[in-house]
């Protein structure tokens, strides 16, 4: 066993301190603004000293950065040892870290710019007892090649240990063959343009236009633009209404172009019972999810999806890292023809039932799935027709629209039992379709309000673990004896 | 129809939460205290110390008096040899089955006020979620907690 030690790349240092200096931008850029740009480097001027200060604070603190950065780099070692990767940094306070290489759940590998231009790769190790969805260790940047030697390790580890148990019982022959991974899935460019085209991140730009609109919003002067407004309204409502417009497309195309960049070359492969994902254009990652991790599976269709006849996939996995780090559900699938994904599924999961017949919510259960609107409903539309008289009124639609949403809800609501497995589906807007084994579920909670019950009706919930805590799906208002048909399925 | 979890919660506890009444409704109090201060000292509507009485009879009748009586006929445990079972609420009656073998670790907690009652809740911790069952009879809630500790050891994992 090779006890060489490994460092990270020098790049490491660069990568690490630019990190700590993204993460000061934000501040530095409001307190610019917030001054109106009054900086001087004259003495005389009175704002000399708040100059000196705000940059001499920032520079110190970019200095600071970068010397983390590089003691980071200088004191971080791994090497592999006893089957263990174990990992040794700090300046003042040593710290060490050994990992057996069988607790390894997963290497995730994510190539930044930086990482890209020098051929190299961050990887986050992780076990199944991360804390917070933080990783168990981060190699910031090392070679590829590293890399690789790294998993090589990994499996040789793993194989010496299936290979002493082998001698142990001695009778079972596993032949090692190295199949190429087969690959499950891949978007099409096609498939990939529509996923942007019709994705919900329109929401996350337009927030986060507000957010940056929100900050100018002291230099911004009110005055002359509300002044400006009410010519604006005279030019036209038009014109406003034009902006509005071009602000909404401009929105769309940025979070287009992020989806695109993000979910570029989209690849799913499986090898040795672990799902390996792929993503991305500029910044490459590569996340991979053993099997035997995962808890429940949800199929998403929201409305436009399911018109159109595609879904999408997510894989509820306990403990390893979802995208966004704290984030436990992992997109399987971002998009995908709802025929092909239940194929894709079976062939992954044969054991379960992809085609559950559902027993729905009955007919006399409908008017739950609207009447709790009207709570905030009748307050609504009462304010709005009172206060915005005549054009107040057409706040009215939104009981027929309430009560349309509800009736869908009703439709969408059921499940099904299935020996081991409980499927769920249910609606708020984008239809959600929730398999799981018995044996993943946490548990399970009936709820039942004073109206229920005179109807005969009940809820259920059934909690599987997502990462640190769990996820919850809910179909409303079932007939009761179905509630207690999946009570007593699950005691057994 | 399924039957209720056999057990209820100690007596004492329906005491309890009804003390938790009393000290939110002193909450209540002072606010509705300082508005009345508020109306009289600055002239405001006089409308104000009736809306501030109101709220402080209605926390009376509600916090001290109904709500903890509800709450305490609903509650409902029981501890089987593969789950255990949980109803609670107060307008909406939530029922809870968690199986011994989800079942990770179980906590004893005791306030100052449950210790003077010499009562303590106990909360059962399964990977996704938590479940409490409180105000129970101290030496009830240390029973329990070691036997569904033992019944969890024993169930199989199979996860």
């Amino acid at each position: 066993m090779s006890k060489e030690i490994n460092r990270l790349h020098p790049v490491s240092a660069i990568i690490t301190s630019l990190k700590a200096l993204k993460s000061m931008i934000l501040p530095i850029a409001i307190i610019i603004i917030s001054n109106g740009f009054n900086f001087s480097l004259n003495f005389h001027s009175e704002h000399f000293w708040q100059t000196i200060l705000l940059f001499g604070v920032w520079g110190g603190a970019a200095l600071l950065a970068l010397i983390g950065g590089i003691i980071k780099w200088r004191t971080f070692v791994y090497w592999f040892e006893d089957g263990e990767l174990r990992v040794k940094y700090g300046l003042f306070v040593k710290k060490k870290r050994y990992i057996p290489f069988e607790r390894i759940q997963s290497l995730n590998y994510n190539e930044g710019i930086f990482h890209r231009i020098f051929g190299l790769v961050k990887v986050q190790v992780e076990t199944a007892g991360n804390k917070g969805g933080k990783p168990e260790v981060e190699l910031t940047a090392i070679r590829k090649a590293a890399a690789d030697a790294i998993e090589l390790e990994m499996r040789r580890a793993k194989n010496e240990d299936a290979q002493q148990q082998l001698e142990q019982e001695s009778t079972q022959v596993i032949k090692e063959e190295t199949v190429s991974t087969p690959m499950i899935y891949h978007m099409a460019i096609k498939d990939l343009l529509v996923l942007a085209t019709t994705s919900g991140g329109i929401g996350v730009v337009l927030s986060g236009l507000a957010a940056v609109i929100s900050q100018f919003s002291d230099i911004i002067p009110y005055e002359a633009v509300f002044h400006e407004l009410t010519d604006f309204v005279k030019v036209g409502v038009f014109l406003i209404a034009l902006t509005v417009m071009f602000i909404l497309i401009a929105a769309w195309v940025v979070s287009v172009v992020i989806t695109l960049i993000n979910y570029y070359d989209y690849t799913v492969r499986i090898e040795e019972e672990k799902l390996i994902i792929t993503k991305g254009l500029l910044e490459k990652k590569r996340i991979t999810l053993p099997l035997n991790r995962i808890q429940a599976i949800r199929i998403v269709e929201n409305p436009l999806r399911q018109l159109t006849g595609f879904a999408t996939v997510v894989v509820e996995s306990a403990g390893g890292n979802g995208e966004n780090g704290n984030d436990k559900k992992i997109t399987l699938f971002p998009l995908i023809k709802r025929q092909a994904c239940l194929q894709t599924l079976e062939q992954l999961f044969p054991e379960m039932n992809w085609h559950p017949a559902f027993v729905r919510s009955p007919k006399r259960a409908r008017p739950f799935f609207y009447r709790v609107d009207f709570i905030w409903l009748v307050p609504v539309i009462g304010a709005c027709s009172y206060f915005l008289y005549p054009y107040g009124l057409l706040s009215l639609l939104l009981i027929p629209l309430t009560i349309l949403l509800g009736v869908w809800q009703h439709k969408t609501a059921g499940y099904q039992i299935d020996g081991k497995q409980l499927a769920m589906q249910y609606r708020v807007f984008s239809r959600t379709t929730l398999i799981m084994e018995k044996k993943r579920i946490q548990s399970i909670e009936s709820t039942q309000s004073y109206f229920q019950k005179r109807k005969n009706v009940m809820s259920i919930k059934a909690t599987v673990m997502s990462g640190m805590s769990g996820t919850t799906g809910t179909v409303p208002s079932l007939e009761q004896q179905d509630a207690e048909t999946i009570f007593s399925w699950y005691e057994h | 129809m399924r039957a209720q979890p056999i057990h209820q919660i100690s007596r004492k506890g329906l005491t309890v939460w009804r003390l938790y009444g009393v000290i939110q409704t002193l909450a209540l109090l002072v606010v509705a205290g300082l508005a009345s201060y508020g109306t009289y000292y600055f002239e405001w509507p006089s409308f104000i110390y009736w809306i501030a009485a109101a709220i402080v009879v209605l926390g009376i009748l509600l916090l001290v008096l109904i709500f903890p009586k509800i709450r305490w006929e609903r509650w409902r445990y029981e501890v089987r040899e593969h789950e255990i079972e949980v109803q609670h609420g107060l307008f909406v009656v939530k029922r809870t089955l968690i199986p011994m073998v989800r079942v990770q670790h179980v906590d004893t907690t005791q306030g100052p006020i449950l210790k003077k009652y010499d009562l303590g809740n106990i909360s059962i911790s399964t990977a996704a979620t938590v479940h409490t069952i409180p105000a129970l009879v101290m030496d009830e809630a240390d029973r329990l907690r070691a036997r569904i500790s033992e019944l969890a050891r024993v169930a199989e994992d199979d996860v």
